[in-house]
């Protein structure tokens, strides 16, 4: 006579022989549990537990590979890029926890696009608001050259609010994503702040302005209105899956409209996974530094160091 | 925008001495568009220096003038002025570190290794350097496997173990060529190393100094000395003597070694003919006759070392050298930096209040007083994966606090963050320190307590340091 | 030449041949940005019906850009066979459209004629095609080329594998290399777009690329795709190079501000064939995408689906390997939403086609499109179907590096399958070698990057 535990046992190996995709791809087979667990659910009431949230999985952690070659080794390999790898199939196709990460990751990414900055951190921030000539996010996607220019009510009040020549005049602006905004900007700005210190420079923190439905070459026409040194320009960036919380920023001493693209210092990437916001705003700090001492930005400033 | 800075590795030996000069490649890995990320992109050995065997005045005295006329010939050889010398590494390794005289001699020694640092090294770290110079770690990494370095000298065989690319384990084994000398004419021997004596009485065997030998004669010895070296990875019976050849430690015994592969002046003695079994005066050529023998290669994949008797120097001048992040904050006046021994923040003490980070950099400034002299260290610290200002301000304010007695002292503050925060960070500092204050804030280093650091001139505009971890202290 | 239609009883009267092609356009919000774009879905059909009745004479004498200032003119100009011109240069592009849809016009057939044909004519037809009529005149080309492995034949679908990292982390980009080569991805190419596009970074992760290949006896393609005077550089310090690279546009102009002319590609070749790994005779690999040439502001005025047909004319010169159209790249400026992209994708693979070149697609689209993976999907299956001979291959679709979303690992292995189809020839083979495909389906151990760790 078999006992209790052998008998578990053996239907455990059963079991396993069935859905070990090694031994058989059939699909056939494993169809049966899904089935008796949702007639169980039927039963049921609906509770108040919450599901796991499965934008907090750690991608670079996560391994579906159920008989890998070398787990160990995979994961190491894992650990080294941000890629979605390790994460499986069903057939030839995706495993349902990975899509529907894929799918809220996308969904972030679109949101924070077509979404805009609150009004609480604009107020918060005391920035000073202003918006290109774009009438809507939609028009903001499609029509790049409206993204970088202001009618006239919105040059009336950068020309009112802001006095005098700034030596450094700090800018925001939504760009491809608020969410890069509103995850960054209270961390950078008084980095950026305390860095200045260190070369004894400063910004007017009452004037920084923040432009709904931003272009880059927005900085330009700022730069001509204000006729600041240097215009430091913080602006969300087209969000990827990994993040949709990048955040940009492009330098440029004395930009004007027309001007080469390759007149502005970038450093793109600034977000939790990247370059943390601190540290990034002490970088920019520097930089500032840089081109008011050569009074040179972009590859003209690379050229002279 | 690549950048090339000059490494030097010497290594004095128990038996012999060496140097290397290595050319590391530094370039920029980050796009335009984003901030510098600096690596070491290439390393190239310019110039390797004759061996010699390690100069001794008396018995166990090394004769520092000697190798400082022998490192001045090197020089004019390489054609590498001292001055263009960059960073590196001096490694007194085996038994000539534990000699009284190690210490004056690397005072002795520090000007010829440029204007840099003088290093010593303990068993550990001599394993893992043997280790990087012999190449176990790149194949361990390339392969995705475990390989065991075994650098075999004249007094001591250093251990390391590597499971793709990650150090695991090192050990050390009183165990080398040199440790019966044997005069070549006469084949009479002249020294025979403690260890062994006691090994020789409790077997009973007639070897004594004065007395003519035949490998015959030393062969049950070389039979214990490689079970020793076997048992070390696990193979065979635990010989009774296995305790007894431990410098340190031996090693943890992870499951499965796959790979071995051998380095120091003995690995050379593999597959050379026995025409004369005491050619260097010494048994290194029987040993690794023996060792051919041996489970060690019957029962591993043995693989080919990089570099066999220069594995030890090659790695001094070529795998010790890191560079810092690209975004840190630091003073010219405060650089270069040597020896400075790492403090070390636990975790708790780092996610601590204000007062607590003060209060634990206090303290432990106190392990370093020695007679009421307090010293200078550098504080080790991880950071944050993604600070905000107000962490990154307090953090700064704690140090700064914590080191109040030693900026009285007007001593330059060394501080080592893991995480990419060293810009802020050192910003934030700078803001709470006197003005012109000397002080070095770098990241992308890791470093433990135990560990020593040097911080060698700026490179690369400016924006990174080169640094030397010697981790003496291995968990 | 007629310029003017009548519609509902309203006359619709156009500027010249290209305001013609322009409003004959479907609808793209480039061609909008560029203020080339039919004003009412009524003028863009009177447009078609002028296009209808144009010869390939009025195409052929009124080019995008004029012969004279233009390289990528005179390279179509130059290299059309004038026999195959003559002989069909009365027809009107309803003629030729009807003409290529006809059941007994074969694949032998369209390729006397299309030595013919300008890119200017060969963007008129597509303008005049219906989505299906699209994907069925493609289904008809047949385009083989050979590098190491050959391309394009029957039965067959492959896919570059791109392993993007953002930082060019060697070890996460073999990471990505190892799992797509279980997958079956790779067998075109595989090619990482780098970060950091300096010679010292392509010639490392070439080397890599090749020792890799060679370890494993791979029997593929390799590239970095790095500007090609980076490449050629490479190549001239001794990097194993594979297939060479450039993005290209259908203006000198617009190749000008890439930074190359045809010289350059030229020179580009003849070092790729002395020099590189691959055997070839073909070895270049281009990427396109409707919109580049008004973004840098070389598009004369002309809409964006002529001048991509150019970007083939210009590429048939140096016969390609591989021609990549990177539909959704460009953003919503260009192509607005899924509906516009799917237009494109299909556009692009016929007239690339038609030209001759070994099509394939990166469908894609970025994150500020009105599009997501469903629509890429959607595409996948049509230009699977059109008989396209490659698409991409990357971790789960999501592109790490370059922040959009293409089509990943998985996408390759579901067409084969859906549609009965293969790897390359000798891919297959050293798939099955391996053990990760058997009679054209996936085993167990495909999808276990780890299998290449262990020796």
């Amino acid at each position: 006579m078999v006992d209790k535990q052998e008998m578990k046992a053996m239907i455990v190996s059963i079991l396993e022989e069935m859905t070990d995709p090694s031994s058989t791809e059939s699909a056939t087979k494993v169809v049966e549990k899904p089935i008796n667990k949702q007639e169980e659910a039927t039963v049921k009431e609906a509770t108040e537990e919450v599901l796991e949230d499965i934008t907090q999985i750690d991608i670079r952690k996560q391994f579906l590979v159920p008989h890998p070659a070398d787990r160990e080794g995979y994961l190491k390999m894992k650990a080294k890029t941000p890629a979605r790898l390790g994460l499986w199939r069903s057939g030839p196709r995706y495993k349902t926890q990975s899509m529907l990460r894929f799918r809220a990751d996308h969904a972030a990414a679109q949101d924070a696009v077509f979404s805009y900055v609150s009004k609480d951190l604009i107020e918060e921030m005391d920035f000073i608001e202003v918006a290109t000539k774009c009438k809507d996010k939609d028009e903001y996607v499609t029509r790049p050259d409206l993204g970088r220019q202001f009618d006239d009510e919105n040059i009336a009040t950068i020309q009112q609010q802001i006095k005098g020549t700034p030596q450094i005049q700090v800018i925001v602006g939504d760009g491809l994503s608020s969410a890069a905004i509103e995850a960054n900007i209270k961390e950078i700005l008084p980095s950026i702040k305390q860095g200045l210190k260190m070369f004894d420079l400063d910004y007017d923190e009452k004037a920084v302005l923040f432009i709904k439905h931003a272009r880059v070459p927005a900085m330009d026409k700022i730069g001509e209105l204000t006729k600041a040194e240097i215009v430091c320009y913080l602006i969300g960036e087209r969000p990827g899956l990994v993040t949709a919380e990048s955040m940009s920023a492009y330098l440029a001493y004395r930009p004007i409209v027309g001007m080469p693209e390759a007149r502005r210092t970038v450093i793109s990437n600034i977000h939790s996974g990247g370059t943390p916001a601190v540290e990034a705003g002490a970088y920019i700090a520097e930089l500032v530094s840089k081109m008011l001492q050569h009074k040179k930005s972009g590859i003209d400033l690379k050229e002279v160091e | 925008m690549a950048e090339t800075m000059l490494s030097v590795g010497i290594d004095l030996g128990t038996s012999t001495t060496q140097m290397v000069i290595s050319k590391l490649t530094l370039s920029n890995m980050a796009s335009a568009f984003t901030i510098p990320r600096i690596e070491i992109t290439a390393k190239e050995i310019l110039f390797r220096s004759e061996i010699i065997f390690t100069p001794l005045k008396a018995q166990n005295e090394i004769d520092i003038e000697k190798i400082q006329h022998f490192l001045d010939q090197q020089y004019r050889l390489s054609g590498v002025q001292r001055a263009e010398i960059n960073i590196g590494a001096v490694i007194i390794t085996g038994e000539t570190a534990r000699k009284e005289n190690a210490r004056s001699v690397l005072q002795g020694m520090s000007g010829y290794a440029g204007d840099f640092v003088v290093a010593t090294a303990g068993p550990d770290l001599e394993s893992i350097i043997a280790g990087k110079g012999a190449g176990a770690q790149e194949y361990s990494k390339q392969q995705h496997t475990s390989v065991v370095n075994f650098d075999i000298g004249g007094g001591t065989t250093n251990i390391a173990l590597f499971h793709d690319e990650d150090l695991l384990d090192t050990a050390c084994f009183d165990i080398g060529g040199r440790l019966i000398r044997i005069e070549q004419q006469t084949q009479k021997i002249i020294y025979i190393a403690p260890k062994l004596e006691q090994v020789i009485v409790q077997e009973q065997l007639s070897l004594r100094i004065g007395q003519v030998v035949s490998p015959a004669d030393l062969k049950p010895l070389l039979k214990i000395l490689v079970a020793v070296l076997e048992n070390a990875v696990g193979l065979g019976e635990k010989n009774p003597y296995y305790e007894l050849f431990i410098t340190n430690k031996g090693l943890k015994l992870p499951a499965n070694i796959v790979c071995v592969s051998f380095s120091g002046g003995v690995a050379d003695c593999f597959y050379k003919e026995l025409t004369d079994p005491f050619l260097y005066g010494d048994i290194g050529l029987l040993l690794g006759k023996e060792l051919c023998q041996s489970k060690l290669f019957r029962e591993k994949k043995v693989i080919v070392s990089k570099e066999t008797i220069r594995a030890t120097v090659v790695g001094a001048g070529s795998h010790t050298t890191k560079v810092s992040g690209s975004t840190i904050t630091y003073t010219a006046a405060a650089l270069p930096l040597k020896n400075l021994p790492v403090l070390k923040l636990s975790k708790s003490e780092e996610t601590g209040t204000q007062e607590i980070i003060c209060q634990a950099i206090k303290e432990k400034q106190q392990w370093f007083e020695v007679n009421q002299e307090s010293q200078m260290i550098a504080l080790g610290i991880e950071g944050y994966a993604n600070p905000t200002y107000q962490q990154i301000a307090h953090l700064a304010t704690a140090i700064v606090s914590g080191f109040s007695a030693a900026i009285a002292r007007c001593d330059p503050l060394a501080i080592i963050v893991h995480l990419d925060n060293a810009k802020a960070l050192g910003q934030a500092i700078f803001s709470r320190l006197p003005l012109d204050y000397p002080f070095v804030c770098l990241d992308g280093i890791q470093v433990e307590n135990g560990d020593y650091i040097d911080i060698g001139m700026p490179l690369i505009q400016g924006s990174v340091l080169p640094v030397v971890v010697k981790t003496l202290v291995f968990e | 030449m007629i310029l003017k239609a009548k519609l509902f009883g309203k006359v619709y009267s156009f500027q010249s041949v290209m305001d013609v092609m322009a409003k004959a356009n479907e609808e793209k919000s480039g061609d909008r940005l560029a203020g080339i774009i039919a004003t009412s879905s009524e003028e863009r059909v009177a447009a078609k019906v002028v296009l209808a009745q144009l010869t390939l004479e009025d195409l052929y004498n009124h080019p995008a850009v004029p012969y004279e200032e233009d390289e990528v003119t005179r390279i179509i100009i130059d290299d059309i066979n004038q026999r195959a011109y003559n002989k069909i240069k009365h027809w009107t592009v309803e003629e030729l459209r009807e003409w290529l849809l006809a059941t007994t016009t074969t694949d032998y057939d369209i390729k006397q004629i299309a030595r013919g044909l300008t890119s200017e004519m060969i963007a008129a037809v597509a303008k005049l095609m219906s989505n299906l009529d699209l994907i069925y005149g493609a289904k008809k080309l047949l385009v083989t080329k050979t590098a190491n492995t050959t391309i394009g034949e029957v039965g067959r679908f492959s896919s570059r594998l791109q392993p993007n990292h953002p930082t060019d982390d060697i070890d996460g980009i073999m990471a990505s290399v190892m799992e797509g080569l279980s997958y079956g991805s790779g067998d075109a190419l595989i090619g990482l777009n780098p970060v950091d596009d300096s010679t010292e970074s392509v010639k490392r992760i070439l080397t890599k690329f090749e020792e890799f290949r060679n370890e494993w006896e791979i029997p593929t393609q390799t590239c970095v795709l790095a500007h090609v005077k980076t490449q050629m550089e490479a190549m001239r310090q001794g990097a194993p190079t594979g297939l060479v690279f450039q993005s290209i546009a259908g203006s000198e102009k617009g190749n000008t501000a890439f930074g190359f002319n045809a010289t350059d590609i030229a020179e580009a070749k003849h070092l790729a064939l002395q020099q590189g790994q691959v055997v070839g005779p073909n070895v270049m690999y281009f990427e396109t995408g409707q919109g580049s040439e008004l973004s840098s502001d070389a598009h004369y005025g002309v809409d964006q689906v002529t001048m991509e047909a150019r970007c083939y004319g210009f590429a048939k010169r140096f016969d390609p390997f591989m021609v990549n159209t990177v539909v959704g790249f460009i953003g919503p400026e260009y192509l607005y939403d899924s509906k516009q992209v799917t237009r494109a994708g299909l556009e692009d693979h016929f007239m690339g086609k038609l030209s001759g070149i070994s099509m394939g697609c990166d469908i894609c689209y970025t994150n500020h499109m009105k599009a997501d993976q469903n629509d890429a999907e959607n595409l996948l299956t049509l230009l699977g179907t059109a008989g396209v001979n490659f698409v991409m291959g990357i971790p789960h679709g999501d592109d790490v590096m370059l922040n959009y979303q293409t089509t990943g690992y998985h996408e390759t292995a579901t067409i084969r399958e859906i549609l009965n189809k293969r790897p390359t020839r000798e891919f297959e083979q050293w798939m099955e070698k391996m053990g990760f495909m058997h009679e054209g389906k996936l085993t167990s151990l495909a999808g276990d990057a780890s299998v290449f760790l262990k020796k």
